[in-house]
């Protein structure tokens, strides 16, 4: 049984997905990781309405019959977990942030709060972008070096201690992108604010 | 003396300063060594940040058999030494067996010298620093006060003057080698293998630690003593030996106070732009401290509420060579022994009266200080209540007291060093909410992050920086620099993968000298008596569950022993097999 403590951090993250545009009725999933067991969405749950049963707790490495009832994406935050530090797992699809990731392979944000806190953002593609071991290990790997990922035309994978922390790095994100696109809208020079900007394509 | 050959396979995987000197330890001191013996050795690291200008480079580290708790010890400092001591072309500096007549060592370079302590030996700190002349940006000295030449189980090593290798008796085993002091003077800057990012690196986290209102605003204003307060009000502020968890003198001795009343001036470590630590006066002294620890240690843990007092007590413990943690908190013991009737002495709660002539008397091993010296667990146990040391695995808690705060509690429990705050910065997630808030009181899921943090300071302390640039700065930052300065390209799971990887040899070490299971645990006072008032009121430390969580997160059976998968995985396989698994 999940922790009364844990399902509220999900419902209220869920939720507030929800509400900001950042997934679909049924789009999404959350997970944490509890040692050796992930808690993770249920497959087909509305994330912006969650009840306690629609927590699936299973093993980090073995199956159970959790399995049968978990999110898609399990596997690829199975292979998340295995492969970084993350302790929560937000995957979301933010708009705009899939909107830019049609046509670039890194997106480097220009408002002052993302390049703050993200410096860029390396876009993944894979043919088969949802559910496969080819898109996890890829965007796992991706993750070893950034807290956020973008899967070309599909979502966001952004990780963190908390889903607290990993919703942060995906609603500033999309933020980065909206103000980008503004940005773009109004077409007009570009005026440099940044010491060092040059460097973030390496960050 | 002879010269170490560097094993570059070795450093990939343990990078250095804590790290390192497991590894080095692993090989060189095994189960049958006694830790005040000639047989122990002294391991002096530095890591590669160390020296190179980042913020807050300028820790090194030091790895013995612990005295106190014959676990496997790593203490680190900061200041201008181990910053020296890399300009001085050094990494590694192994001090084995014993000089005959103490002896003090000056390296300038590549020329090292030994000479005669015996004119030194019996001096106390701040005058023996004096001269040999220590000055900050050019000459750094190491030694030993009275305590460690008396082989004080909670002995420290001292470097400029007043900063120290604390915890878990170093000083001892430096005393036990009659060597009074290190003096070293460098010239040389070591190299960055990309200049490019390694500048910007150092930008951004200069804007990150000037954004973060603790380490640009909390931290400076107030020193960590911000903390008294903050622990108060939560019921996790340890009190009389742990009879209580919120102190009704907290105000009196909190960080407010010292502001006002007592600072002179701020300083800080080299190349920290954070620079908290706190020059102090009282009518007796002038001096650096105190921080957080060692107030609460001979505060609120001794049911103190006079700050001059406090102040003084920190001081005496710099002069002297003694950890303030484990001082304090062994005086409290005693405090609670005599007070039950269980050890004749006058030492009562709430006087402040009482710290100085005890410390001398700990430090000299003189009367009731004799008993005292070795710490709470030795005391205690003389005595016949070995339920009233507030340790684990023998090393006396800092703080915080774990009924309020759960992950503290399994933190103190799986410490390798023992009971220490420093494995993982669980006052960070469940008290200031970094990098987030989570919830105190929580059990399910805590290991994770405990884990996580024991596994990230496991690295931070072999790059060797500073923890507190981590309230800032995340792990993903350290591990750019760390790929910047060794151009080995490190991913922030690559260095928390070595920290993993050092947090399981020390384990290993630890079980090869006969810890294990039963020894992860907690006083039998944090796991039954919960505080009857406060915000933590009706809590206890739910150990248990927290533990079996914990050895499956880390891949240990049901006995804490790490797995032979874990162990293929981490490259620490091949160690086990030479040993043989013993435990």
């Amino acid at each position: 049984m999940v922790d009364e403590r844990i399902y509220e951090m999900f419902r209220a993250i869920g939720r507030d997905l929800y509400v900001a545009g950042m997934i679909s009725s049924h789009g999404g999933n959350l997970s944490v990781r509890l040692g050796d067991r992930v808690v993770i969405k249920r497959r087909g749950a509305m994330l912006g309405n969650l009840k306690p049963s629609d927590l699936i707790e299973t093993g980090l490495e073995k199956n159970d019959s959790g399995v049968a009832l978990a999110s898609t994406e399990l596997l690829a935050h199975r292979t998340i977990y295995k492969m970084t530090p993350a302790l929560s797992i937000v995957h979301c699809h933010p708009r705009m942030a899939i909107a830019f990731s049609l046509s670039r392979d890194e997106i480097v944000p220009v408002d002052n709060e993302a390049c703050y806190l993200l410096k860029k953002i390396p876009v993944v593609t894979e043919e088969f972008a949802s559910g496969t071991p080819e898109m996890a290990k890829k965007v796992a790997t991706a993750l070893q070096d950034y807290k956020i990922i973008m899967l070309r035309g599909h979502g966001s994978f952004a990780i963190g201690q908390t889903l607290d922390e990993a919703f942060f790095w995906s609603s500033t994100l999309e933020e980065a992108c909206q103000i980008a696109l503004y940005a773009k809208l109004i077409d007009e020079p570009f005026i440099e604010y940044r010491k060092m900007s040059e460097s973030y394509h390496k960050f | 003396m002879r010269p170490i050959h560097w094993n570059m396979e070795m450093a990939r995987l343990f990078i250095g300063g804590r790290g390192l000197g497991a590894r080095l330890l692993w090989d060189l001191v095994g189960p049958d060594v006694d830790p005040l013996s000639t047989e122990n050795v002294l391991i002096f690291t530095n890591g590669p940040l160390t020296g190179t200008g980042y913020q807050t480079s300028n820790r090194f580290s030091v790895t013995t058999k612990s005295p106190l708790t014959g676990t496997i010890l790593d203490a680190n400092s900061g200041g201008f030494w181990g910053m020296q001591f890399k300009k001085a072309g050094y990494d590694v500096m192994i001090i084995r067996g014993k000089i005959e007549k103490p002896v003090w060592i000056e390296i300038k370079n590549s020329e090292i010298q030994f000479h005669d302590a015996t004119k030194l030996w019996g001096m106390r700190v701040f005058a023996v620093t004096e001269r040999l002349g220590q000055s900050n940006n050019k000459r750094n000295v190491l030694c030993i006060g009275p305590a460690g030449e008396n082989l004080s189980r909670m002995a420290a090593i001292m470097n400029d003057r007043e900063r120290a290798l604390a915890r878990g008796g170093p000083g001892a085993v430096m005393g036990s080698k009659n060597l009074k002091a290190v003096v070293v003077e460098g010239k040389d800057h070591p190299s960055i293998e990309d200049p490019e990012r390694f500048k910007f690196m150092l930008y951004e986290t200069r804007k990150l630690l000037a954004a973060s209102p603790l380490t640009s605003q909390a931290l400076p204003e107030f020193g960590t003593v911000v903390l008294m307060n903050i622990m108060n009000n939560i019921g996790a502020l340890a009190t009389r030996n742990h009879q209580q968890t919120q102190f009704e003198g907290a105000d009196a001795i909190s960080g407010e106070e010292l502001t006002e009343k007592y600072l002179v001036k701020n300083a800080a470590c080299w190349a920290c732009p954070i620079g908290f630590t706190r020059i102090s006066r009282t009518e007796k002294v002038e001096g650096e401290g105190p921080e957080f620890e060692s107030t609460w240690a001979f505060g609120a843990q001794c049911g103190i509420d006079d700050l001059p007092a406090i102040i003084e007590a920190n001081t005496l413990c710099n002069d002297l060579g003694l950890d303030t943690i484990s001082a304090g908190s062994t005086i409290a013991c005693a405090m609670e022994l005599s007070e039950k009737g269980y050890l004749d002495s006058d030492l009562r709660f709430g006087r402040a009266d009482q710290l100085a002539p005890t410390l001398e008397a700990m430090a000299y091993r003189r009367d009731i200080g004799a008993d005292l010296a070795d710490g709470s667990f030795r005391l205690v146990t003389k005595y016949g209540h070995p339920e009233l040391s507030m340790s684990a695995k023998g090393l006396e808690f800092p703080a915080y007291d774990p009924r309020g705060m759960q992950g503290q509690g399994l933190l103190y429990a799986t410490s390798n060093r023992g009971g220490c705050h420093m494995r993982g910065n669980m006052v960070g997630l469940e008290v200031l909410g970094l990098p987030k808030l989570i919830d105190r009181f929580q059990v399910q899921g805590k290991s994770s992050f405990v884990i996580l943090h024991q596994n990230s300071n496991a690295a931070i302390d072999s790059l060797v920086l500073c923890k507190f640039t981590n309230m800032g700065v995340s792990d993903e930052y350290f591990a750019r620099v760390l790929s910047a300065v060794t151009g080995i390209p490190y991913a922030t799971g690559d260095m928390i993968k070595v920290g993993e990887r050092v947090w399981n040899l020390e384990r290993l070490y630890n079980l090869r000298e006969g810890f294990n299971r039963k020894d992860d645990t907690l006083p039998l006072r944090l796991l039954n008596e919960a505080p009857a008032d406060g915000p933590s009121q009706d809590w206890v430390v739910k150990l248990e569950p927290m533990l079996r969580e914990y050895y499956r997160g880390r891949g240990w059976d049901e006995n804490g022993v790490p797995k032979k998968q874990k162990l293929v995985e981490l490259s620490l396989a091949s160690l086990v097999a030479r040993q043989g698994e013993k435990w």
